[in-house]
C-alpha cells in the first residue's frame, strides 16, 4: 500500500524571457528557496527528481546533468523525467512515487526550461520534435499544429474565438498580481481579437510567451511531514494518460476531444475520492499554453460539462472571484511558459491551499485543488489533485 | 560591488545530419507512392481497421498486421490550419495551409499541404484529392499536396 505523501514546500523565482542565469543557477535559486521555505538543510534531501521537456533548448544533451549540483543532488540518487509538456506534472508525480514507494522520506523535485538561447527563434527547436516520416518534411510549426486542433475543437463544441479571447484577458490580468510573472497585462477582448493572427483561430494574444524559468517542490512522507510543517498539503490523486503519436491514424484521431486527458483525470479523481470535480474542486491551475487549451482542459478535468468551457468563461465562473477559479495566478499565458517549469501550476495550487498566494489568492476557502500538464503530438496529460485532510 | 558585471554571451552552433530508416511499413508505403502513385494501408486481422499511415502492428489489438490494401488518394478534410508564419517562425506575406485528410477506404489519413485553394474556400468535411509530383523520391513529398476535388 502506498504511503501518504505531502507537499511541504515550493520554490519560486521570477520567469523572464531571457535570464542571465544558467540552468544550474536557475535550478539552485528555486531549490534553495524551497529548502529555505521549509527550513530544511540540503542534507535532508533523500533523492532528487528533475524534469525538463526539450534538451535542444539548452543544447546540452540531457540537460539534467548540469542541474544536479543546483538541485542539492550531490551524492544523491537522481532521476530525470520527460513527457514533453506534461513533464510539468508528470515530474512531481514521479517525485510523489519516490516517497509513496517507501524508499525516500524527502524528495526534491525540480523542473526547468531555458528557451531563450537558440537562435533566431524557439521555433527552430520545436521543428526538431516532429516525426521524421510524415510530419517534419511538411515543415509543420507550432502555430499550425495548434490551429489543426483548435479549429476542430471550436467546430465540434460551438465554442468561439471570442471565448478564447476572454480566457486571454482573464489570465494576462491575473498575472498582474503574480510577482513571478513575465507577462501580466491589462487587456480587453478587442486587444486579443485584433492581435496578429498566428494561425486561425489562434492569435498572438492567445499564445504564451517563450520563457526561462524553474520551479521546485519538496515532497515528504507522512512519517516526517509534520516535523517539517504544521500544515502539510497532501497529494490526493494522480493520473496520467498517453496516446499514440500516430495522430492521423490512431483510434481516436478526433483532436477536438482529449481522450488521454479525460483518462488521466478519471484516475486522479478516483484516487482522491472525488465524484463531481465541478463541486469538489475549489481552485484549478490548468495547462494553458494557448487559450483553447485551457478550455479543453477544464472540460477534460470535469470542471464544467464537456463543451461547456465557453459558457464557463462567459459566466465568469473561472474568474479569480468566480465560483471555480481557473489559473488565478495567470497560468502559462500570463506567468510565462517555460515548458517543464509549468510545474508552477502545482506550486500555485499549493500556495492557494496554504493561503499564501498573495494578490492571486482567491476570495474563498480552498481545501482541494487540481492541476495538469499537456504535451507531445496531441498525446500526453498528467493530473495531480492536492488538498488538506 | 560598484560595477555590476555585464552578462557575457558565448556563441556557437550544433549541426547534426541524419539518415533515417523509413521502417518496415514505411518503406513499402513510400515505394508504392514513388513507383505506382498508389497509397497503401495495412489491414488489422482482428479489428479490421485499415491503417494509414501503415503499421506492421495494430496498437489497439496488439497483433501483427501483414495484409496490404490499396486505399483511395481521395478523401475528406478532417481539419486544416493556415499560417502567416513559416516553418521557422518567420513572417510570410501569403499564408500556407496544412490539413489532415482521411482517405477513402482507410481508417486514418495523412497530414499534408493543402494547395490550389485559399483558406476561405476550405471547409472541414469537404472532398479532397492528392496531387502527385512528376519526379518522386520515395518520401511523403512525392505527394505535392491535396486539393479540393474537381
Ligand atoms: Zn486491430
Amino acid at each position: 500500500m502506498a504511503r501518504r505523501v505531502a507537499i511541504v514546500s515550493v520554490g519560486m523565482d521570477k520567469f523572464a524571457s531571457r535570464k542571465v542565469e544558467t540552468v544550474d543557477e536557475m535550478v539552485y535559486r528555486v531549490a534553495k528557496n524551497a529548502l529555505d521555505n521549509a527550513k530544511l538543510p540540503r542534507e535532508a534531501i533523500g533523492a532528487v527528481v528533475f524534469g525538463c521537456a526539450v534538451d535542444a533548448f539548452t543544447a546540452t544533451q540531457a540537460a539534467e546533468k548540469v542541474a544536479i549540483g543546483g538541485a542539492g543532488g550531490r551524492l544523491r540518487p537522481t532521476m530525470r523525467n520527460c513527457t514533453s509538456g506534461s513533464t510539468a506534472i508528470s515530474t512531481p508525480i514521479l517525485g510523489y512515487l519516490h516517497v509513496a514507494s517507501g524508499l525516500y522520506d524527502v524528495v526534491m523535485c525540480v523542473c526547468f526550461e531555458k528557451m531563450s538561447e537558440c537562435r533566431p527563434h524557439a521555433q527552430h527547436v520545436f521543428n526538431t520534435v516532429y516525426d521524421e516520416y510524415f510530419v517534419r518534411p511538411i515543415g509543420l510549426n507550432v502555430a499550425i499544429q495548434c490551429s489543426l486542433e483548435a479549429r476542430m475543437y471550436l467546430r465540434r463544441y460551438g465554442n468561439t474565438e471570442l471565448q478564447m479571447a476572454k480566457v486571454s484577458v482573464k489570465n494576462h490580468g491575473n498575472a498582474l498580481d503574480n510577482p513571478y510573472a513575465q507577462l501580466g497585462k491589462k487587456l480587453t477582448v478587442e486587444d486579443v481579437m485584433n492581435s496578429p493572427c498566428i494561425s486561425w483561430p489562434v492569435k498572438l494574444l492567445d499564445t504564451s510567451p517563450t520563457t526561462d524559468g524553474a520551479r521546485a517542490v519538496i515532497f515528504a512522507s507522512e512519517d516526517v511531514a509534520r516535523d517539517i510543517t504544521d500544515d502539510p498539503i497532501w497529494v490526493k490523486g494522480i493520473g496520467r494518460g498517453g496516446d499514440s503519436c500516430w495522430f492521423t491514424g490512431r483510434r481516436n484521431s478526433d483532436l477536438a476531444r482529449l481522450d488521454y486527458a479525460y483518462y488521466a483525470a478519471k484516475q486522479a479523481y478516483e484516487m482522491a475520492n472525488i465524484e463531481d470535480p465541478s463541486q469538489e474542486i475549489d481552485v484549478a491551475e490548468v495547462y494553458d499554453p494557448f487559450t483553447y487549451k485551457e478550455m479543453q482542459h477544464v472540460e477534460a478535468l470535469g470542471l464544467c460539462p464537456e463543451g461547456g468551457a465557453g459558457r464557463m468563461i462567459d459566466e465568469g465562473i473561472s474568474l479569480r472571484e468566480g465560483k471555480l477559479p481557473v489559473n488565478p495566478s495567470g497560468g502559462l499565458l500570463g506567468e510565462g511558459n517555460p515548458i517543464g517549469a509549468g510545474m508552477s501550476r502545482l506550486c500555485w495550487a499549493y500556495l492557494q491551499i496554504k493561503g499564501q498566494a498573495g494578490g492571486c489568492q482567491v476570495p474563498k476557502d480552498v481545501n482541494t485543488a487540481v492541476c495538469n500538464g499537456w504535451g507531445g503530438m496531441y498525446q500526453y496529460n498528467a493530473v495531480m489533485v492536492i488538498g488538506r485532510d | 560591488m560598484e560595477n555590476q558585471s555585464q552578462p557575457i554571451k558565448l556563441q556557437g552552433s550544433i549541426e547534426i545530419s541524419y539518415e533515417w530508416s523509413a521502417g518496415v511499413a514505411g518503406s513499402r508505403f513510400f515505394q508504392e507512392i514513388r513507383d505506382n502513385k498508389r497509397i497503401m494501408g495495412t489491414k488489422c486481422p482482428k479489428c479490421g481497421r485499415v491503417l494509414v499511415p501503415p503499421r506492421i502492428f495494430c496498437e489497439e489489438c496488439f497483433v501483427d498486421v501483414e495484409e496490404w490494401v490499396e486505399v483511395s488518394s481521395k478523401g475528406e478534410l478532417v481539419t486544416f490550419g493556415e499560417s502567416y508564419l513559416g516553418t521557422d517562425g518567420s513572417k510570410l506575406k501569403e499564408p500556407w495551409i496544412v490539413g489532415i485528410i482521411r482517405l477513402d477506404g482507410a481508417d486514418g489519413g495523412l497530414i499534408h499541404y493543402i494547395g490550389e485553394a485559399r483558406p476561405e474556400e476550405l471547409k472541414i468535411g469537404m472532398r479532397m484529392e492528392a496531387v502527385f509530383n512528376e519526379k518522386r523520391n520515395g518520401n511523403i513529398l512525392d505527394i505535392k499536396h491535396f486539393r479540393p476535388s474537381k
